[in-house]
């Protein structure tokens, strides 16, 4: 499943550039100075205990968190700034939350139709048949009418994907995907993301689902106390981890 | 049981009255209406500019409600017939009751659209903002149906609370339907009067709350 040519950090045009970002809320320093590229159509997977900053770093890349230092450039185009527009780089940038946070007034189809109108400024017809064609693709399309609460959990989050891939973003973030699922309903997910990831699209994932990093990660990216330890290939560093902190890591995610 | 009805229910002696009673009844749900139509939207726009954050606009919406929360109805409806003309403002009876009301009814709702918007999740604002739907636009067509949901309930109580006090301006005289009833009372010297004074409020608030009820519904999303 792993493409032969992801071995190191790519680094010409990489499609996400993070250099040297910080982060503190109030006196409390969550990312230290995190250096990251993220190629074209890469996925790379950060672990690491709660708490070591994955999930501030993720929200950073769209901004759903004011970096406090540091630069972040998707597609060459640099996000911090005071310039930016928020909207225009968030249409570019795809995101799935921990907590699913589907518009639980909207249909699965509303859902999806909403920033393909306001955003991306699509017809009523053209929209909804893109969003069926994504709704099918995360196997869903018979769900289009159901509302939210009449959904799995799973359902809710591959609506969620749905509704990101729809705008057809140049890199997907996903924080935490199944968290929040039942344990019998975190495969369908999964595999709705390592589909994603074989259309080529570009994949950033925070989880703790070690088997997913193992599998389907081109790199995987070990995070503690709000830097980067270490990053390689999954067998680097979840397998024949070299540090210790890693080690204790990796054998207690398997506990 | 006889005196009962000899005293409530003698509605013979009404009879020369019913134009007026109509007419105090028109008047009380003009008012109503009205008091709802301007309390409630005015609410609803003072918790949205609250929204925006600017601190000290935030600090004056918090005097306005805090204050016509505070202050009783009656002592608001005098001030704004009796104390206005004296700053240049002169209103009628019907206006000055309607706008006393009105004023009371957007600071009730403004807190209760104001809970509403902070019972939102703020993972929804994420989700709109994520696919780069701007703060407004992720107000209109995410947060705020879903605020206009949850604040049904207690907005309607309210607005029927305050509504009542239309009758409250009969001490500015205005002809509303209990000032007129309770006239009438005096002149034949029978509370039936009062009864078909209660009757109409009845007739007048229970399609009212049913329509609340059907509103509640209307914006009820399936639950599973």
């Amino acid at each position: 499943m792993r493409s032969a040519t992801a071995i190191t950090p790519a680094s010409a045009d990489p499609i996400v550039a993070i250099d040297g970002l910080r982060k503190s809320f109030g006196n409390v320093e969550v990312l230290r100075g995190v250096d990251l590229r993220v190629a074209k159509g890469e996925a790379v997977v950060i672990v690491g205990s709660s708490g070591s900053g994955k999930s501030t770093c993720l929200r950073c890349i769209n901004r759903l968190e004011e970096p406090t230092a540091g630069t972040i450039r998707v597609g060459g185009e640099e996000v911090t700034g005071a310039k930016v527009d928020l909207n225009l780089l968030r249409r570019r940038i795809g995101m799935v939350f921990q907590g699913i946070n589907l518009y639980p007034h909207k249909t699965a189809l509303g859902n999806v139709t909403l920033a393909l109108r306001k955003v991306a400024g699509l017809g009523k017809a053209e929209s909804e048949q893109k969003a069926r064609q994504h709704l099918e693709l995360v196997g869903l399309a018979h769900k289009a009418d159901s509302y939210p609460a009449q959904l799995s959990g799973g359902q809710q989050q591959r609506v969620g994907i749905a509704r990101a891939m729809a705008l057809e973003p140049q890199v997907m973030l996903f924080d935490e995907p199944t968290s929040a699922l039942d344990p019998e309903l975190v495969g369908e997910v999964l595999n709705v993301m390592v589909r994603t990831k074989e259309m080529g699209m570009t994949m950033i994932v925070v989880t703790h689902e070690m088997h997913f990093a193992r599998d389907v990660a081109d790199r995987v990216v070990f995070m503690d106390h709000g830097a980067v330890l270490a990053e390689g290939t999954p067998e680097d560093i979840l397998v024949s981890p070299q540090h210790q902190r890693i080690r204790d890591f990796v054998t207690r995610s398997r506990a | 049981m006889d005196q009962i009805v000899r005293y409530f229910f003698d509605f013979s002696l009404m009879s020369a009255y019913w134009p007026d009673i109509l007419r105090g009844f028109l008047i009380t749900i003009e008012m109503s209406i009205l008091t709802v139509l301007i309390g409630v939207p005015l609410g609803l726009a003072i918790a949205i500019l609250r929204l925006y954050g600017f601190k000290p606009l935030n600090a004056l919406i918090i005097l306005y409600i805090d204050f016509f929360r505070s202050i009783p109805q009656l002592v608001l409806i005098m001030l704004a017939y009796f104390a206005l003309p004296s700053f240049g403002l002169m209103l009628g009876p019907f206006t000055a009751t309607v706008l006393a009301l009105a004023i009371v009814l957007s600071a009730f709702s403004e807190e209760i659209f104001w809970a509403g918007i902070n019972a939102v999740a703020k993972g929804q604002w994420e989700a709109g903002r994520s696919t780069g739907l701007g703060f407004n636009q992720t107000l209109v067509h995410i947060i705020l149906p879903q605020v206009v949901r949850i604040s049904i309930p207690p907005l309607t109580n309210r607005a029927i609370g305050i509504s009542k006090g239309t009758t409250l301006g009969s001490v500015v005289a205005v002809p509303e339907l209990l000032n007129v009833t309770s006239s009438i009372q005096s002149n034949v010297a029978n509370p039936t009067a009062l009864t078909v004074g209660a009757l109409l409020f009845l007739a007048l608030f229970l399609p009212f709350v049913r329509f609340t009820r059907w509103l509640e519904r209307a914006y009820a999303h399936p639950r599973s």
